[in-house]
């Protein structure tokens, strides 16, 4: 089954985070087209091994209910995904330490959930934050950190370390 | 009887004559000359005589007698005059050193007084100048006291103001030391969704606007 049009909307899957693997699965897209119009060009009865497909990529397709040996569909999801390479919003979001995949799964579903639902990121590592993150939209910066965090409890800090200091 | 012996015989004649004659003469001059002598004073005859006859008084011995006597005479007088030349000095000596003992000690006691006296000069104004000294160093201590408390308590001051102002940045650099490495992102989980949730508002419009 082959979505509707040629600008249908692909949904993404969790684990496709950023840019990088939205281009990653053009690629492959277009490596199953190569293949599969060198498929046409060979005589009949000969050996073919097709190329292996990613996790991502049968995760793509399972999502969006396409079948990849179909050149149209394949069409379909690939103008759909360089249109959300296009026209996705792209936000930038550092942690102090490298996320783990189902960490970054969880952000990146709040962000297609609330936010847009081709909403790409883009991780970056930040160790002098210690915990929280930072998010950069394409015009603002909002620091999430600890650091920020503690700088609205100065006060607070400040009576606990004379607190400590009388105790 | 020939001319010649008759000659002879006159001759001899005559010259008999010729000395009777000069006898006759000298006898007449001696008795002439005693008369005369006991008419003069004795002892202007003996002196008369004496330098009539000097020489044979004060012959040749005696002079040589008498100089002997004279060098003696002149070595006695030299010894006993060197012998109290020689005391005289002794003396003179003696008391010149006595005078030149009591001219040395006074003298050295008078430098002593004075060198004492400059010492004591001396110690005076070093004790003078040690104590001004010593009260400037006071002073200057007292001042430098009271300018290093100022400087420390603004010091302090400063350091306190920087601690408040940077507070936040200094506890989370101490978590960051402390833990940095050991929180976990997905412990975080809750607090970023939060966050983001608080700014969900913010990130949407800008979403929105940017795209």
């Amino acid at each position: 089954m082959a979505p509707k049009s040629n600008t249908a909307k692909v949904t993404l899957p969790l684990a496709v985070v950023g840019k990088t693997e939205v281009l990653h699965l053009i690629q492959e897209i277009d490596a199953l087209d190569t293949f599969f119009a060198q498929a046409k060009i060979r005589s009949a009865g000969s050996a073919v091994v097709p190329p292996k497909l990613s996790q991502l990529l049968e995760e793509l397709a399972k999502q969006n209910d396409v079948n990849l040996i179909q050149e149209e569909s394949r069409k379909i999801l690939k103008a759909g995904l360089e249109h959300i390479i296009a026209h996705a919003p792209t936000v930038h979001i550092s942690f102090a330490t490298t996320p783990s995949q189902r960490f970054l799964s969880k952000v990146t579903a709040w962000f297609r959930k609330e936010i847009h639902s081709d909403t790409l990121l883009q991780v970056g590592l930040q160790p002098s934050i210690a915990a929280g993150c930072m998010v950069r939209t394409t015009n603002k910066f909002f620091d999430l950190s600890l650091r920020r965090f503690l700088t609205g409890q100065t006060e607070k800090l400040a009576s606990e370390f004379s607190g400590a200091k009388h105790g | 009887m020939e001319l010649w012996q008759f000659m002879l015989i006159v001759g001899s004649l005559l010259a008999v004559l010729l000395a009777f004659i000069w006898c006759a003469l000298l006898l007449r001059g001696l008795q002439q000359q005693p008369k005369q002598a006991k008419s003069e004073d004795p002892t202007k005859a003996y002196t008369a005589a004496a330098e009539r006859d000097i020489e044979h008084i004060f012959d040749q011995q005696f002079r040589e007698e008498l100089r002997n006597r004279g060098r003696l005479l002149f070595e006695k007088i030299i010894s006993d005059n060197a012998m109290f030349l020689q005391q005289d000095l002794r003396l003179t000596s003696s008391q010149l050193n006595e005078f030149m003992k009591q001219e040395i000690t006074k003298t050295l006691q008078d430098e002593f007084a004075k060198y004492e006296t400059s010492i004591t000069d001396a110690k005076q104004l070093a004790i003078d100048s040690i104590e001004k000294t010593q009260a400037a160093i006071e002073q200057q201590r007292q001042l430098l006291s009271t300018q290093l408390q100022k400087e420390i308590a603004e010091e302090r001051a400063r350091h306190i103001a920087r601690f408040d102002k940077n507070m936040a940045e200094i506890v989370n650099h101490y978590i960051l030391e402390a833990i940095g490495t050991q929180i976990d992102l997905d412990d975080q989980l809750e607090y970023i969704m939060s966050d983001l949730e608080a700014n969900k508002k913010a990130i949407l419009e800008d979403i929105e606007h940017g795209a």
